[in-house]
């Protein structure tokens, strides 16, 4: 018994070094040759712009290596490598989670190469990437928010995109009345939530001095709330979640009438819902009393400099040219459906024309007047990863109808924020 | 196949044949040879695993620090039993460290039974297509965890359960993912994978009885029924309490398939839901000392039940 033992465990020890031996490290090179540089990132169309910079920059190597969506464990993966100190030089981190990602000290201040570019940039991506004096990446893209319809539905019962949310609850009814699978909508959580919040102005976190101070529980909040979870009660949101088979199911057949939702969600509906070409038009977001134009913001991400790199010039250099190069940047709008956070991109024939997916509508025209629309004022919290997690525990069964409400969800999510934040020591005014 | 007669014979012959008395080259040498071939192993077990165990126990000492706005790095201070106290004072950890002793307790012996009688029947004399049922018990073992989630993920879907589809002509539709379901719909899943596995360790160590035995009850008029009772069962103890230590072992570090079903379960399993799953959390938070304090609990309650676990079914075993 014990012999076997000892063979099971050398056979296992020998597997562990064999799979060691493959991982890659992110070692820079300054002596001779090319500085190579490593970035970890997921978005579509990435893969091929590393390509055509390493064909344009014979000085620098950047090693692209496609890691698991941020809040699919990315992540978990940048800042496991940052603790055991072998983290690659750039990595996709969106701006939700820039804040966390530096509370950690997984970030590398970069302002003294990359100041000289802001003026590159539309000045609420810049903010994005800041934190004080210090700038830890270049912005990517943005996510302006949006309605995404089913043109086709909604011409089927003579409706036309709602202009406030009143109107659009007596859609919903209206929708869900017509067949009984149909729903005006899937359930939304964490960060697809947020941009709800964020067009309502009800703000997640503030600081005050050198003290957070965590909003989710405001009035406003309530407010946004107390809105979808009537939706939710009245039955007329769907079950199925969203990026789930059975949503890209929903968003193809017509059972899920509308998706309030960022650019970049584009791209995630017409690559998962193949069967929905033709029938999606785009609409600008309804408003919560008539006459407004505010607009929230979903996702948007940055190329960050991960702590430990050597070469944090050409980190920049290429962070940089990632965020501004047209021919690059037009590869990813096609394949990602991203919206340039740099000022001059935005003119990038890519962005101004029809996409027959969506019955050949300029869709990029709706996102290029709501963006300089987006509210301002708008923080992200130092445990960003927790404070979501917590919420979408309480979200899923708010919209299951499974006991407590969207609005408990967020103060519960609150304090458990408040709670963690407090004992690793951080500044709470509360 | 040696018989009884030759294998004495070679006792015999070795017993003459007299070692070469030893000088102390011979032991040198074989102590260098006992480092050779034991060195490979002994270093690759002290990294890979007791250097990792040591490391996450210091670790669970220290606690993170920061200060402020915390946009600085975080420090860390030694206070050896704070991420303890918040461990127990946590509820969702304390939650879920119950909510897989429940597991334990019900999946478990559930599991073994049904693999007992599994064995039983293909171990049966009458049994046919043995090596069918045999393999076909043991094929979900064959499909990885995360895979076999996926699949289950699917049969419950909320929206789309084609299990739900086939119930529904009789008017039933099962709540997988309820408060009080969801984990019975992650202990099928476990089932659905490791019976299969857990047959075939009972089923080899009924190979390993003697026929004359069973034979011989026979003989004396014992019904198959009779049979299984009193002589299978008895004989395959040894290889239920592995089982059982294993799969008890399995439920504390209960991860991949309540972590596959967690998007699509609307909140019923929370992203506390295990104690793997709430270290997890913890590690997310940037909180890794509390996360190593939390699987050092873990493991102390999981090494304690075994321990325990052992000593109540040796209890009145011949020696």
């Amino acid at each position: 018994m014990k012999k076997a033992c000892c063979r099971v465990a050398g056979a296992v020890g020998t597997a562990v070094l064999v799979l060691a031996g493959c991982s890659a490290g992110s070692g820079t090179d300054h002596a001779d040759g090319p500085v190579t540089i490593t970035f970890w990132g997921w978005a579509g169309g990435y893969a091929d712009a590393v390509k055509a910079f390493d064909k344009a920059h014979p000085d620098i190597k950047v090693d692209y290596q496609e890691v698991l969506p941020g809040a699919k464990g990315g992540y978990q993966k940048m800042l496991n490598a940052v603790q055991a100190d072998n983290a690659p030089c750039l990595a996709q981190v969106g701006y939700e989670s820039l804040p966390s990602f530096a509370a950690q000290g997984a970030l590398q201040d970069v302002a003294r190469y990359a100041n000289a570019d802001k003026g590159d940039f539309q000045p609420a991506a810049w903010r994005s990437v800041t934190l004080g004096d210090a700038v830890y990446g270049a912005p990517v893209d943005t996510g302006p928010m949006a309605m995404f319809y089913n043109k086709k539905v909604f011409a089927s019962l003579g409706l036309k995109p709602a202009t406030t949310w009143a109107e659009y609850k007596a859609q919903a009814k209206k929708i869900h009345a017509s067949k009984p699978g149909r729903y005006i909508s899937s359930p939304y959580l964490n960060y697809d939530y947020a941009g709800l919040a964020w067009q309502a102005g009800a703000g997640w976190f503030a600081t005050e001095g050198d003290a957070w101070k965590v909003t989710m529980g405001s009035r406003a909040n309530k407010k946004v709330a107390d809105y979808w979870q009537g939706l939710a009660d009245d039955g007329l949101i769907g079950k199925a979640p969203m990026y789930d088979q059975s949503w890209y199911t929903g968003l193809g057949n017509g059972n899920i009438a509308t998706v309030i939702g960022a650019v970049w969600q584009a791209g995630v509906i017409k690559g998962g819902a193949k069967d929905g070409a033709g029938d999606w038009a785009v609409a600008p977001l309804p408003q919560w009393k008539p006459g407004e134009n505010r607009v929230g913001n979903a996702g948007g991400s940055a190329t960050a400099v991960l702590k430990g790199c050597k070469s944090p010039e050409a980190a920049w250099e290429f962070a940089h040219w990632l965020s501004t190069d047209k021919k690059a940047y037009g590869g990813l709008v096609t394949k990602a459906a991203l919206y340039p956070a740099a000022t001059e991109l935005l003119s990038l024939p890519q962005l101004n024309r029809g996409d027959p997916y969506f019955g050949g509508q300029n869709i990029y025209k709706v996102f290029a007047e709501a963006a300089p629309k987006v509210g301002t004022g708008w923080s992200w919290g130092p445990v960003m990863t927790k404070t979501v997690a917590d919420l979408d525990d309480g979200l899923g069964k708010a919209w299951a109808g499974k006991g407590g409400t969207i609005g408990d969800a967020l103060r519960t999510a609150q304090e458990k924020t408040l709670a963690e934040m407090k004992s690793q020591g951080l500044k709470t005014s509360q | 196949m040696i018989t009884r007669s030759t294998a004495a014979g070679y006792a015999a012959r070795a017993r003459h044949r007299r070692p070469p008395p030893r000088g102390k080259r011979d032991i040198a040498l074989n102590k260098r040879s006992l480092f050779l071939f034991c060195g490979p192993f002994a270093a690759l077990f002290v990294a890979m695993y007791v250097a990792p165990i040591v490391y996450a126990a210091v670790s669970s000492l220290y606690v993170v620090k920061r200060s402020g706005l915390g946009l600085a790095p975080p420090t860390r201070t030694f206070e050896p039993f704070s991420n303890f106290a918040h461990a127990f004072g946590d509820k969702d950890f304390v939650a879920a460290l119950e909510r897989v002793a429940l597991f334990a307790v019900v999946q478990v012996p559930l599991m073994l039974l049904l693999a007992l009688g599994l064995a039983l029947l293909i171990d049966a004399r009458s049994a046919r297509g043995k090596g069918f049922f045999r393999l076909a018990a043991f094929m979900p073992y064959a499909i990885p965890g995360v895979s076999a989630a996926l699949i289950w993920s699917f049969m419950y879907s909320p929206d789309s359960s084609p299990l739900n589809g086939l119930l529904e002509p009789a008017g039933i539709s099962i709540p997988f993912f309820d408060d009080d379901v969801v984990l019975w719909s992650v202990a099928n899943i476990v089932t659905w994978s490791w019976t299969g596995y857990n047959m075939i360790v009972i089923y080899a160590a009924l190979q390993a009885i003697p026929r004359e035995v069973l034979e011989a009850a026979k003989m004396d008029g014992a019904s198959a029924l009779r049979i299984a009772w009193s002589i299978k069962v008895p004989a395959v103890r040894s290889a239920l309490v592995l089982t059982a230590v294993f799969s008890i072992i399995g439920s504390a570090q209960l991860f991949n398939e309540p972590a596959v079903l967690q998007p699509i379960s609307s909140g019923a399993v929370s992203s506390a839901f295990t104690p793997i799953m709430s270290a997890q959390a913890a590690v997310t938070a940037g909180n890794y000392p509390y996360a190593a304090a939390q699987s050092v609990v873990l493991a102390a309650v999981v090494g304690l039940l075994s321990f325990v676990f052992f000593k109540l079914t040796r209890r009145g075993e011949p020696r």
